[in-house]
């Protein structure tokens, strides 16, 4: 889910320094043959000060570069999903735009026509390299935007974003603790700090969709790759009332019974459960690579991050990851060739290097610019375990265009201890059952 | 004064002017504003009736699906709850807002009290506020850990009323409703006071003598003359009810578990975040509908009943 962490992103005050930004030695020798002079229109998500000032940057020497220039907007992620489908409908609308990916989103432009297929780019530049499948699959489409998970590819996303457990190296050595290698010894170490006095997992849900993510963390360890992707695609009928899905609701209640979560966290922003955390509030917290640049410089000793760990140590685990939004060009666009040559500019290297230098993780993250020991090193080992491992899972309001409310709504009442576990995961099928039906009789 | 006399001059030295010629130059005079008004207020509304009978993301072609649209509404769960939450919302800004005003009328303006002024304009302020400010100010009054509310409870000795507000599937609605009155109060206590300084202090000095005391003043003296002000009041903030979004919007988002979805804020997911255009515009054309028949029975309901008196 990323409508809470875009947009919360917009709200957060960049509190990285500024990233020493610099391609100097990297430029290829610049293309100025084009006589005749290019500019194009650019709506991108990069709204955070530091990210800005990269991205421009980035611009600045693509300019350079090719002679094309760039006319940049930056939109908030609410903005950007209001106006993406009628500004690329239009004619004289954006050449690339930095979309969501999903059905009502990604999908809705693809069955309305208006994105160029990108497949054939993404053999030319050799996209396929740094896009492994699983991640290619996110931002696939058939050609009448029906299918989701297969066909072409609509968008190129350049970042990775995963959810995992921040936790607070100060506390973990206060209670004697080292990272969990199994589940059983995670929860153990939650029943630890309990029993101390501490908040086991910082966490606020007021706003809804961290649930997704804390209610998914719990899931994936007991789905399989699967039945996660078969569910999420829409393929041979899944369903979401599998004991799996029962078990996970289970584990959730058993979390908050036992007093687990930050007391009264159904009335606790997203943005307030953080900065408690970065303020010393809680052992760990379950949430997004994303939040990473906030608590990367909290006073020593800081947070290290960790996958949830497996049930089974020789058995790895499913965790909540896929990319940033996607870049996508208009089809009506003039400018086809001016506009792929941008989107590999950003996927490029260079481009990826200068990423990880502000503390992003591209999809192809050199391990050598992460630090071993850093909480930015954790994050990007992490990443490399889940490409290795194949393990990425999905963001589960991917499934149907109203799941995201659907589910919102259902966890909240779950970890509100309001309904049972086997009643929630109906609740869940009821709006994928009526899901799959429309699309099988469409 | 000099201007009007100049004006009836002019009205009067045009003797030879042919029937229904007069009407037409001041249609003439309307037109700039007519059109202006036709392009952007009554062409959006056509064009919303016109979607609310068509299948339509939003941006590709639509289908004309006919009534389908409002027979859906009337399954549709969210959106009768939805129906259900604003009239709750109606009550927390109009009777709590108006009693609490009228109260406070009757109190401020009998006596007079040093700083008058500041109070006034002290309690007109949530009004003046944006509504993503006042979200905001409340979402961390609300914070049950750091929230003011929450401590000065559990300060008090109140642990047990301590709660996590917003989020709480019963206290969410009623949470949310309380800003309303609180944003509300101070316009209607502006528009009552500035009401009570028209009525002639002679009114108060008969009944005084006649031995009226200060609540049966109130109800014979105070209250009929506010009348107008009441009416005026009911509506608007009645509309403002029934359209509440940008408050939802900022503090819960209709959760917990759609128990604060409104009206408006249920148009907004279905229009922007699952490109259902044709149907959200079938939930504008309702809460339209809604409005005007509201607005209209209470103009009407009021205009009778001064006719009477």
């Amino acid at each position: 889910m990323r409508t809470g962490t875009h947009s919360r992103r917009t709200m957060l005050k960049a509190t990285a320094g500024a990233a020493a930004l610099g391609l100097a030695g990297a430029r290829p020798a610049a293309r100025r043959a084009a006589a005749q002079e290019t500019t194009l229109t650019v709506w991108d998500n990069w709204t955070r000060d530091v990210d800005s000032a990269m991205i421009d940057k980035l611009n600045a020497a693509f300019t350079e570069q090719t002679g094309i220039k760039l006319n940049r907007t930056s939109k908030s992620f609410d903005d950007l999903k209001a106006t993406a489908k009628l500004a690329l409908s239009s004619d004289d609308g954006p050449d690339v735009v930095q979309i969501n990916q999903g059905l009502s989103d990604m999908g809705a432009m693809v069955k309305a026509g208006i994105l160029s297929d990108l497949t054939p780019l993404s053999k030319q530049f050799g996209w396929d390299k740094v896009l492994p499948p699983s991640m290619a699959a996110r931002n696939s489409f058939s050609a009448d935007g029906k299918v989701f998970g297969e066909g072409n590819l609509w968008g190129m996303p350049i970042t990775a974003e995963f959810v995992g457990v921040y936790y607070s190296k100060q506390k973990m050595a206060d209670l004697g603790l080292k990272p969990a290698t199994t589940f059983d010894e995670f929860e153990q170490s939650l029943a630890a700090a309990k029993a101390k006095g501490e908040i086991p997992i910082q966490w606020g849900d007021l706003d809804g969709w961290p649930a997704i993510h804390t209610y998914g963390t719990i899931q994936h360890l007991y789905v399989d790759k699967a039945y996660l992707d078969d569910f999420i695609y829409g393929r041979n009928n899944v369903s979401f009332v599998i004991p799996e899905n029962v078990k996970a609701g289970e584990k959730s209640q058993e979390w908050v019974k036992a007093d687990y979560f930050t007391p009264d966290f159904a009335g606790i922003g997203y943005d307030d459960s953080w900065t408690a955390f970065k303020g010393g509030q809680g052992l760990y917290m379950i949430t997004g690579s994303w939040i990473s640049a906030e608590l990367k410089n909290a006073a020593d000793p800081g947070f290290g991050f960790m996958l949830m760990p497996p049930l089974a140590a020789d058995k790895p685990n499913l965790h909540v990851a896929g990319t940033g939004m996607a870049y996508a060009i208009r089809k009506s666009s003039a400018q086809q060739d001016a506009a792929a040559q941008y989107i590999n500019f950003l996927v490029s290297k260079p481009s990826a290097d200068e990423l990880a230098t502000t503390g992003i993780i591209p999809l192809a993250v050199d391990p050598a610019l992460a630090p071993e020991g850093s909480l930015y090193g954790d994050i990007v080992a992490a990443w490399q375990s889940i490409m290795k491992n194949d393990t990425a899972g999905h963001y589960l309001d991917w499934a149907t265009p109203t799941f995201y409310d659907t589910i919102v709504a259902g966890l909240t009442d779950l970890f509100g201890l309001n309904i049972t576990p086997e009643q929630f995961v109906q609740q869940m099928q009821d709006d994928y059952g009526k899901f799959l039906a429309t699309q099988q009789g469409a | 004064m000099a201007s009007r006399a100049a004006e009836a001059g002019g009205r009067g030295s045009t003797v030879s002017r042919r029937p229904g010629e007069r009407a037409r130059t001041a249609y003439l005079y309307l037109l700039p504003g007519f059109l202006i008004y036709v392009v952007f207020v009554l062409l959006p509304v056509a064009q919303t009736v016109g979607y609310s009978f068509t299948e339509w993301d939003g941006f590709s072609a639509a289908k004309w699906t006919g009534l389908k649209n409002y027979r859906d509404l009337l399954d549709d769960k969210l959106f009768l709850g939805a129906v259900g939450h604003n009239l709750v919302l109606i009550v927390f800004y109009t009777v709590f807002p108006i009693a609490l005003a009228l109260l406070l009328t009757s109190l401020l303006t009998r006596r007079s009290i040093k700083g008058m002024n500041l109070f006034r304009a002290g309690l007109f302020v949530p009004q003046v506020m944006s509504m993503v400010v006042v979200g905001v100010v409340w979402r961390w009054i609300y914070n049950p850990v750091s929230g003011p509310l929450n401590q000065v409870l559990r300060g008090a000795g109140l642990d047990a009323w301590a709660r996590p507000w917003l989020g709480d599937p019963k206290l969410a609605l009623p949470a949310v409703g309380a800003i309303g009155t609180w944003v509300s109060f101070g316009f209607a206590l502006v528009l009552f006071i500035a009401g009570v300084q028209r009525i002639d202090e002679d009114l108060y000095d008969a009944a005084k003598l006649d031995g009226a005391n200060g609540i049966q003043q109130f109800l014979a003296i105070t209250l009929p003359a506010l009348r107008n002000e009441v009416t005026v009041v009911l509506v608007t903030l009645m509309i403002s009810a029934l359209r509440t979004f940008d408050l939802i919007y900022v503090t819960t988002r209709g959760g917990p578990a759609n128990r604060t979805m409104v009206v408006a804020f249920l148009l907004y997911k279905n229009a922007f975040t699952i490109n259902r255009a044709g149907y959200a515009a079938a939930i504008a054309v309702v809460l339209t509908i809604v409005i005007l028949i509201v607005s209209y029975v209470v103009i009407t309901v009021r205009m009778r009943t001064s006719e009477e008196a």
